[in-house]
């Protein structure tokens, strides 16, 4: 008991741990892992956070018209994993650190981060693409001689027609291989 | 409440449960009582089946990582821990060396959190609540951790197949180091208390004994086994992610009742507080998850040492992208069979003492 007694009269004189939220501000880590949000200007819609989130959270749907796509997020769907933020390849999708998810039973429906990623047009047909951000582009195509700002502005099949057409002038430039 | 009258005698039936017998968790135990004396437990269980086990041949190899974290809180890394490993088996992944340190380091953390849980509601089972308190408070150091580390104060969301989906850098390091430190030299204390105590070794030497060969013969793991001097552990045993480079000790402790395993608990979060000490100093540069294949048709299975004992895993796939069967074996599931051998002829008083000391956990045991 009298060893007990000294950690006691310590931890009488540290005053109470308890936090004074809601009255004040609690402390919250630089990684805590709140609320999903995601950035749309980054999105490439690959659908990946899609296939890996447990709860069925989040939704990629097709617009009406047929401009773009609606991206929502269900927060009282999310378990806060962070797998799609691990496995989206161009980190447009993240956790934030906000908790606050108190609300009541007739704002359930609010409780959604939602976006409208529109499709870009090709340059060449008028397809719609989606988008590919230029970093993302760059990366992909480092090896390689083309152009990463003029492909992202072609649909595939576009894409596929500009190569070939660069690959056959590279061919007619260089001289025939010699027969031995 | 049966009552029967024979000669001068009384013998009860006194049900116990099925909720908040020592936890929020519940189980129906059936005394049948000899005065205060137990003289034969039924126990019966299944009130939170939740059919995970059905769930995970509905979900695919990524979502199901998710799904087996839930399965327990405190052990809710070991789940998916050994989980990642049974695919990683099948798939032939190999788990690059900084990866395997950091799902070390994450399972100690769990370890020491939840061993000081476990004592700290023994603290409080025997009505030492300002003990109770303490320790939990010093469990909050460890909770900080997680949440600073991982962002979350249970589930840690650190595993992923083919390696971890968190990282370390300098700043959590220190953060960790200086919890760390407060950590153990509360510990050092807290064990000191546990050890020499009055009221506490009154209420808990002798009580709930198991012995070795009651131990070997219901097959019980973890620090239940332990406590009744067993050298039982997978880490040393199997070794897996990091833990053949770790230096620990496998903790034993002799006398095999309450005080034992609560003795068993405390020294492995010393154990576990030097394993992550050893990991913050020299975790290796490098990738934090290999590239992921293509997991093909076939079985595998896999073991860890979570804070309650062995954790098995058994995996079979078809080569689809959701497995055709996921089946685990907890360490609860052997120790519940432990108490009717604990609770013989003790008083009723102690039952909950004796129950908590199983460390038990109905959630994984029931999934
Ligand atoms: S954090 Fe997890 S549950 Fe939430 S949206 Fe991302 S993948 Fe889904
Ligand atoms: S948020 Fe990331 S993972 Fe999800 S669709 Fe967009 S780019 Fe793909």
């Amino acid at each position: 008991m009298p060893r007990f007694l000294k950690i006691l009269a310590r931890n009488l004189l540290k005053g109470p741990s308890t936090e004074a939220f809601p009255f004040k501000e609690a402390f919250t880590p630089p990684r805590y892992r709140g609320k999903v949000v995601m950035n749309p200007n980054l999105c490439v819609g690959c659908g990946i956070c899609t296939h890996v989130c447990p709860g069925g959270a989040i939704m990629m749907k097709e617009s009406e018209d047929q401009n773009g796509y609606y991206f929502m997020v269900w927060h009282n769907t999310c378990a806060f994993c962070g797998s799609c933020r691990h496995y989206c390849p161009v980190k447009a999708i993240s956790l934030s650190q906000d908790w606050h998810n108190a609300h009541y039973q007739s704002e359930k429906y609010r409780m959604v981060e939602h976006h409208f990623v529109p499709y870009l047009h090709c340059s060449s047909c008028g397809a719609h693409i989606r988008r590919l951000p230029p970093a993302l582009a760059a990366r992909i195509y480092s090896h390689s001689s083309v152009d990463p700002a003029t492909i992202i502005r072609l649909c595939p099949d576009c894409r596929q027609l500009a190569t070939a057409k660069r690959e056959g002038e590279v061919h007619e430039s260089s001289p025939a291989p010699q027969q031995p | 409440m049966n009552t029967t009258q024979t000669c001068e005698q009384k013998s009860f039936t006194l049900p116990i449960g099925p909720v908040h017998v020592a936890l929020e968790e519940p189980m129906y135990f059936r005394l049948e009582l000899d005065g205060e004396r137990v003289r034969h437990v039924d126990i019966t269980s299944g009130h939170v089946h939740r059919g995970m086990e059905a769930l995970a041949a509905k979900r695919n190899f990524f979502q199901n990582v998710v799904l087996t974290e839930r399965v327990c809180s405190l052990c809710s890394n070991s789940h998916p821990l050994t989980y990642c490993m049974a695919v990683e088996t099948l798939t032939g992944i190999k788990v690059p060396p900084r990866a395997q340190y950091l799902r070390v380091m994450a399972e100690e953390i769990k370890r020491i959190a939840s061993n000081l849980f476990n004592v700290g509601i023994m603290a409080h089972v025997i009505g030492y609540k300002s003990l109770f308190m303490h320790v939990m408070e010093v469990r909050e150091l460890m909770q900080d951790i997680k949440e600073y580390i991982f962002g979350n104060r249970m589930d840690l969301a650190a595993n992923c197949i083919g390696g971890v989906k968190y990282d370390m850098d300098e700043e959590l390091r220190e953060y960790a180091d200086k919890n760390l430190e407060q950590v153990a030299m509360h510990l050092r204390e807290i064990i000191d208390i546990y050890r020499h105590d009055p009221m506490i070794r009154a209420r808990t030497q002798g009580v709930g004994v198991l012995p070795v060969l009651e131990a070997e013969r219901l097959g019980l793991v973890g620090p239940v086994a332990r406590g009744s001097g067993i050298r039982l552990d997978v880490r040393r045993d199997a070794p897996y992610a990091a833990y053949a480079d770790l230096d620990f000790q496998v903790i034993t402790e002799s006398g095999g009742d309450v005080h034992a395993r609560a003795m068993v608990r405390l020294r492995e979060a010393g154990e576990g507080i030097g394993i992550v000490r050893q990991i913050l100093r020299k975790l290796p540069e490098g990738e934090r998850s290999a590239p992921l294949q293509h997991v093909p048709a076939g079985e595998a299975v896999a073991r860890s040492e979570a804070p309650r004992g062995e954790l098995f895993y058994y995996l079979r796939s078809d080569g689809s992208d959701v497995p055709l069967r996921l089946k685990w074996r907890v360490p609860s599931y052997m120790n519940w069979e432990a108490l009717p051998v604990m609770m013989k002829d003790c008083a009723v008083a102690d039952v909950t003492l004796i129950v908590n000391s199983i460390d038990p956990c109905v959630s994984c045991t029931e999934r």
